[in-house]
């Protein structure tokens, strides 16, 4: 038994050996065809070739081909024949050395065994490179180099075709923004639906100016790199704008000192604006402390002394938005929330008196100011929504309806056109590959069809 | 009713005319009964409080507005200059301390402990109430004002804009129904009281602000260029406060209407004379219509007989129509029936026969009419 | 001021001092019913050269013990009450609007919240609000300042801060007030009337601010002691007193009057809301009331017997008229004219109606054109009250997460025409329009009545005697509300949405002491008869998305009230949209109005 086993070691160790022994001339790959990338800037070229017939697992499990060795030459440069530079192989010399030194030449490339295409990506723009492959074999041995029939030049393309629909959508949707900017600057009127929680900002303040009572202001506990702190802080200039008007006392604690600094700033702007600087507090606008718990127990005990009869959140929230809102709740204040943290809408929705929503957050800033670039962008990215909508609606839609009608072929090259062309990347016309590849998969489906039928029943 | 009272216009040869000049609040009267006042005299003076300047200290020093008092380094009644210091904080260990500077210039009214606001009141603004009418003061009404008293020839408009003035009577057109355009407005009628024919153009307005008129009067303008004016729709009739410039006058109303003949023929007569204008309308209870005064020397001798009773219905009487379809014909009164009429418009409403100068007849609701005083 | 038990009085004499004409009616109750039977009118007689405003009422009074038979005015000159038999009244009221009417100038803190609420209680109290000064509305301190120094209001209603609330926002407000000491209307001897309804934690300091002379000051309870809620009756009831006190004691007569009346004389305004209050409470329904004057339109309204009025200065038929045309711009009153006009030709129209007030318009067209205007003016009267009549600003809101895409402000109006129930016309262009159906077609073109409304006019503008008698006794009044005020034009159905032109809009079906049936199309208008006496119950099937006061398609059961126009079934949809194409706006327009037979081709004789 022992016996046995040492001679099957044996055995095994010793095959490699004898192939190599064998020498055996390893069969080249055959019709070897090098494409220039499309759609890229002119630095990929893709080398495709048919394996080696060799390119199997032999019965002992080794393998003659174990690799593919890529080599390039350089046939002719951008600059044209006159410089001579780089042209190693000669003008119009297109062949390969019949004495062709593996070991000397560097290959561009190899892949492992199975693969059978090789892309370039070091390649110059608008130089005409001749490609060749070659097989390998386990212990440096090289087949004879099969050569591309055509000699190819990497070029840029200027337009991507393969994005063509991500153009034509970009377009649409930067038209039209342009072409609201452009209606708003003339005097035309751009209808931004009211936004409930903005509109009651005068009121809230209001509120607490008629009971003596001042606004409480929270920008969120994120510092101001967040995008919704810098939205809360836009939302920030209004209230301080209002509260200037009616002479309300503003408070604003903050969790972050750079948000401190913004909100005094904003707030003192504001101030200015309405031609109240003397109103302006600096000590109302103040830093508590970085810590989330140590922040939300500081305002609440703001809240809970001072009884503001109106609160505003706007900004980056997480656990600490219910322990707010409810405090404020008690007290009897009005409360307007603004974030777009998913989580913590609920609990605003439910404890507050009017809530900006995700987008309505991020849109206030277009609706306060009045101003005919942010409207009109406002307006344009609504379009670009609506369309992306549709889309989406008309996807889903094709796809069921391919799935529930699979003899509709019409249907199904729609289907199949939205994904790959207008969401993919296979350009303005569709690939008549996959087209035919379709009418294989329907075939397949039909016939496939009666035995789903039959397993139905 | 035989008789039926249909206002119109006064335009009078000779008239009575008294004024009350009164001040917007109590001052020093600067005449005495019997004075003989010229136009442009100042008959009553005085300083209307300045503006009002709140400054809130309690928030600019951070205080508690109890506070304020204590920091004030000025008292109540205390005048104040431009940048001076009007309050300091006490700061901490007597260092720190914030001083504020006034912004305004006045005198500090009050310091309000409550809302830590002072008001500083800014230097009185002196108003001058003029005689506007040359006459003789017949009363005087102490801190208020005075009334003034003249005989004056009186033409009333029917409506105007700007307020009170005074010039020389310059008739610019030739006949009462000669459009008043801007070729017809000289260089010399700097000052001068113009009159014109049927419809002001904006352009002739314009020129006389050009040179420098003290009012333009005539029949008629258009409302679109009234309103070209103005700058804006006028909506109330309530005019007079209106800064022009110069005061404009219609006599007759809107459109292409030409000046009654009698004012015309007055206002020619009193050619170089001193009249004192208003444009100052009010169409409200308490009506109040843009004047003409031309003060006369003297009474004369014997006003016109009055054939008919003021302000009464009659037969024979002359009268213009103040609406469409026959908006400002004038014609003679030719009948009065009794019972009510149906209009076109469905309505019923009393009316009269009117008899045009060309012979056509026309029923008119009485409303729709308005006498020429003879 | 005596005490009568409603059931002894009999005889009720009113009079109404306008500022031009007094007016006077006498009720009776006759076969167990109060009835309006005789009336009488004179010129006031507030100005000189009479300067006695009894003058004018006896002068009117006199006029119905004429026609009444009945002795009225005693030798003594005095109007005779108590009643003894063939004699006298059981109660002379009065109602007053001479010399202007009570104006007023108030103050809040903000001015949609306390400010909005004082301007509540003047208005409702009947009085014309000349500014209302807030912390608020946007003018510097001292624009404010100038502002009360240049107005010459009756008297001055200060409100603020709830109760706890602020203290120094109202005493700011009172600094204000005082040093630009505003001057009365009415002699320089009589102080300004200063009523505070504000924080009762400010009465203090507000006292002291007012502690110099030329000021009376009065306090009341807090009009909005939270901001929940509403208090207005104090203030309300105190602006009357001062009224009877201070302003009708200036006026030339007014003692006199004061000697004689049986309830205390109310600025007309106030009584004819007071009445539209009384008759919406004892039949529960909403009613919308409009005054359409030369200078101003008055806008009353009551829903769910919430009161409100507005009134639009400078919204009127004459004097105001050109501001109506400029506020509501010409090609918006053109539009409802069915023929070209010349419209440099209409401008000078119209300035020269502004300033000769009181013509009439002789021809057809000029009717037409000036009705256009009325429409105009009633629309933009409504949007005013509609902006106003809204449910209380500032006011904390419960939410549930259900909640979360249909968050709406507080501070809606609470005027819904889905809801309304009776419509009343008054006002000169509205009441003497040549023919009834011209009043109704304003009305329903203006106002846009949803679902089932019904239309009437006040006949003799009756409403201020009435209010002043509702007070006295309720149940008269809203007797002769009903029986001899209100001329009822008919009942509109309208439809809501936007039915398709042509397309079947709703059906509907009539039975009761009339029957009929049929269809309405989208866009089209039509008349039933129904005469003045009858009702009948009608049954609509509105068309999907179509609502006539259920929800959108559902069938609606109402019982009808005819008029003197009739039934009028409006399938033209809301919110009523004409065509923007001049030509086929006329054509649509046209076909309105001979569908409803508003102009008749041979105009008969309706009495003025």
């Amino acid at each position: 038994m022992t016996r046995a086993l040492a001679v099957l070691l044996m055995l095994l160790c010793c095959t490699p050996v004898v192939v190599h022994a064998q020498a055996v001339t390893l069969v080249g790959p055959s019709d070897v065809v090098a494409e220039d990338v499309p759609d890229d800037v002119g630095q990929q070229i893709t080398v495709k070739w048919n394996l080696s017939p060799q390119d199997r697992a032999q019965a002992s499990g080794a393998r003659p081909v174990n690799g593919y060795a890529i080599y390039r030459k350089v046939v002719q440069t951008a600059e044209g024949l006159e410089s001579g530079a780089e042209t190693a192989a000669g003008p119009g010399e297109l062949a390969f050395a019949d004495d062709f030194d593996y070991e000397a030449n560097q290959p561009v490339g190899t892949v492992p065994y199975s693969v059978n295409q090789f892309l370039d990506e070091n390649v110059d723009d608008g130089v005409t490179y001749m490609y060749a492959v070659a097989s390998t074999g386990p212990g440096g041995t090289y087949s004879p180099l099969s050569v591309a029939d055509m000699p190819v030049t990497a070029r840029m393309e200027y337009i991507n075709e393969g994005k063509l629909w991500f153009l034509i959508i970009m377009m649409i949707i930067s038209v039209v923004i342009v072409f609201f900017v452009f209606y708003a600057k003339h005097g035309g009127t751009i209808k931004v639906r009211p936004i409930a929680g903005l509109e009651a900002v005068s009121e809230a303040v209001g509120r607490a100016t008629e009971m003596g009572k001042p606004v409480l202001f929270v920008p969120g506990i994120l510092d101001i790199n967040d995008i919704q702190t810098v939205a809360g802080i836009t939302v920030l200039a209004n209230v301080a704008r209002t509260a200037a008007q009616y002479d309300a006392q503003l408070k604003v604690p903050t969790a972050r000192s750079l948000v401190m600094t913004t909100a005094r700033e904003t707030v003192q702007a504001a101030y200015l604006g309405e031609g109240r600087p003397d109103a302006y507090n600096e000590d109302n606008i103040y830093y508590l402390t970085d810590e989330q718990f140590g922040y939300t127990a500081g305002v609440q005990g703001v809240m809970v002394r001072e009884k503001p009869a109106a609160c505003f959140y706007m900004g980056a929230f997480y656990a600490e938005s219910l322990i707010l809102a409810e405090t404020a709740n008690s007290i009897g204040a009005i409360q307007v929330a603004g974030t777009a943290m998913p989580s913590q809408l609920p609990f605003f929705v439910a404890a507050c008196d009017y809530t900006l929503i995700g987008e309505e957050f991020f849109a206030a800033s277009a609706y306060l100011s009045n101003d005919p670039e942010q409207l009109g962008s406002l307006k344009g990215q609504d379009l670009g929504k609506i369309i992306a909508a549709f889309l989406l609606v008309l996807g889903c839609l094709l796809a069921t309806l391919a799935a529930v009608l699979p003899n509709a072929k019409p249907l199904r090259i729609a289907d199949l056109y939205i994904t790959n062309n207008v969401l993919g990347e296979d350009g303005l016309v569709p690939d008549s590959e996959k087209i035919a590849n379709l009418d294989l998969l329907m075939e397949r489906d039909q016939d496939a069809q009666p035995a789903i039928d039959e397993g139905a029943n | 009713m035989a008789k039926a009272y249909t206002p119109g216009l006064l335009v009078t040869r000779h008239k009575k005319h008294r004024i009350m000049r009164r001040l917007p609040i109590a001052g020093d009267v600067q005449v005495k009964v019997d004075d003989m006042v010229k136009a442009d005299d100042t008959v009553a003076e005085t300083n209307l409080p300045g503006d009002v300047h709140p400054v809130n200290l309690a928030n600019t020093m951070s205080l508690p507005a109890a506070d304020v008092v204590a920091c004030m380094l000025k008292s109540e009644g205390d005048s104040i200059a431009l940048d001076e210091p009007l309050a300091q904080s006490k700061g901490m260990f007597g260092m720190f301390r914030t001083i504020v500077h006034s912004r305004f210039e006045g005198t500090v009214e009050t310091v309000s402990p409550v809302t830590g606001q002072v008001i500083i009141r800014g230097a009185p603004l002196p108003v001058q109430v003029r005689a506007y009418m040359s006459g003789r003061v017949v009363g005087v009404t102490e801190h208020e004002g005075c009334e003034i008293e003249a005989d004056v020839a009186y033409a009333q408009g029917i409506f105007g804009v700007g307020g009170e003035t005074q010039g020389c009577i310059r008739v610019a057109t030739v006949a009462h129904d000669q459009e008043l355009t801007a070729d017809l407005i000289t260089e010399d009628m700097a000052g001068c009281v113009i009159v014109g024919g049927a419809r002001m153009t904006v352009e002739s307005i314009r020129r006389a602000m050009e040179v420098k008129a003290a009012a333009i009067i005539s029949g008629g303008i258009d409302d679109q260029d009234l309103k070209e004016l103005l700058g804006y729709d006028l909506g109330v009739a309530i005019t007079g406060r209106e800064s022009l410039g110069i005061t404009v006058i219609v006599t007759e109303g809107f459109g292409e209407i030409s000046m009654a003949d009698r004012t015309y023929a007055m206002l020619r007569e009193f050619e170089g004379r001193e009249a004192s204008v208003n444009g100052a309308t009010q169409i409200r209870a308490g009506v109040m219509r843009p004047e003409i005064i031309v003060p006369l020397d003297a009474a004369p001798s014997a006003s016109s007989d009055a054939k008919f009773e003021e302000g009464q219905l009659e037969t024979g009487r002359m009268l213009r129509v103040i609406r469409d379809p026959w908006f400002g014909m004038i014609g003679e009164v030719s009948g009065l029936p009794a019972e009510p009429h149906v209009l076109g418009s469905g309505s019923k409403a009393r009316v009269l026969e009117v008899t045009f100068p060309s012979g056509e007849k026309a029923i008119v609701p009485r409303a729709n009419v308005e006498l020429i005083e003879e | 001021m005596t005490n009568l038990d409603p059931d002894t009085i009999k005889v009720i004499l009113a009079t109404d001092c306008g500022s031009t004409t007094t007016k006077a009616i006498l009720i009776q109750y006759v076969d167990g019913e109060y009835r309006q039977t005789h009336r009488g009118e004179a010129p006031t007689t507030v100005e000189k050269p009479f300067a006695d405003v009894t003058m004018g009422v006896v002068n009117s009074v006199t006029e119905i013990a004429e026609l009444a038979g009945r002795r009225l005015v005693g030798d003594d000159g005095r109007i005779i009450c108590p009643a003894t038999g063939t004699e006298g009244c059981d109660i002379y009221i009065s109602t007053s609007s001479a010399g202007g009417g009570l104006q007023m100038m108030v103050a809040g803190v903000i001015a949609e919240m306390t400010a909005a609420s004082a301007k509540r209680a003047a208005l409702g109290a009947g009085s014309i609000v000349m500014d209302v000064i807030a912390a608020n509305d946007g003018r510097r301190p001292h624009d404010q300042i100038q502002r009360i120094r240049d107005l010459r209001p009756d008297m001055i209603l200060i409100s603020g801060g709830t109760d706890g609330g602020t203290t120094d926002k109202v005493v700011q407000i009172s600094e204000l007030v005082a040093p630009a000491k505003p001057q009365p209307r009415f002699g320089s001897d009589y102080s300004m009337p200063i009523i505070y309804a504000g924080n009762k934690d400010a009465r203090e300091p507000v006292k002291d601010v007012f502690s110099d002379e030329g000021f009376d000051l009065q306090i009341v309870d807090n009009l909005r002691p939270v901001l929940e809620r509403e208090n207005l009756g104090p203030a309300r009831d105190k602006i009357h007193d001062i009224f009877l006190e201070h302003v009708m004691a200036q006026a030339p007569g007014y003692d006199k009057l004061m000697g004689w009346t049986g309830a205390p004389i109310m600025p007309t305004p106030g009584a004819v809301g007071d009445i539209l209050q009384t008759v919406a409470k004892l039949q529960e329904i909403n009613v919308v009331g409009v005054d359409i004057g030369g200078a101003t339109t008055d806008v009353f309204s009551v829903f769910d017997e919430t009161f409100n009025r507005t009134v639009s200065a400078n919204l009127g038929m004459s004097y105001s008229i050109s501001n109506v045309c400029a506020e509501a711009t010409m090609p918006n009153v053109l539009r409802w004219v069915p023929f070209d006009m010349n419209e440099r030709e209409l401008r000078n129209h119209v300035k020269n109606k502004m300033i000769r007030p009181t013509t009439i318009p002789q021809t057809r067209e000029a009717l037409m054109f000036e009705q256009a205007v009325a429409r105009e003016a009633l629309r933009l009267a409504y949007k005013q009250h509609k902006e106003f009549a809204t449910t209380l600003k500032g006011v904390q809101q419960q939410r549930t997460v259900g909640d979360t895409f249909s968050q709406q402000t507080s501070g809606q109006t609470i005027v819904d025409n889905m809801t309304l129930d009776l419509l009343v016309a008054s006002g000169g262009v509205l009441s003497h329009a040549p023919r009834m159906h011209q009043t109704a077609m304003l009305l329903i073109d203006a106002f846009e009545p949803e679902g089932v409304t019904m239309l009437a006019k006040d006949s003799i503008f009756m409403m201020p005697h009435l209010g002043v008698l509702a007070s006295v006794h309720p149940k008269a009044a809203e007797q002769v509300f009903d029986r001899d005020c209100l001329v009822y034009l008919g009942t509109c159905v309208a439809a809501k949405g936007m039915p398709k032109a042509g397309k079947s809009c709703f059906s509907w079906e009539l039975s009761g002491d009339r029957a009929a049936s049929g269809t309405i199309n989208g866009g089209d208008l039509q008349l039933v008869e129904l005469g003045e006496e009858e009702t009948a119950t009608i049954t609509l099937s509105p068309a999907r998305g179509i609502d006539l006061g259920e929800g959108p398609g559902k069938k609606v059961q109402r019982s009808v009230r005819g008029g003197t126009v009739g039934l009028i079934l409006d399938g033209r949809g809301r919110p009523l949209a004409l065509p923007e194409d001049r030509a086929a706006c006329q054509s649509t327009v046209q076909g309105w109005l001979d569908s409803l037979d508003v102009y008749a081709e041979e105009s008969e004789a309706v009495a003025v």
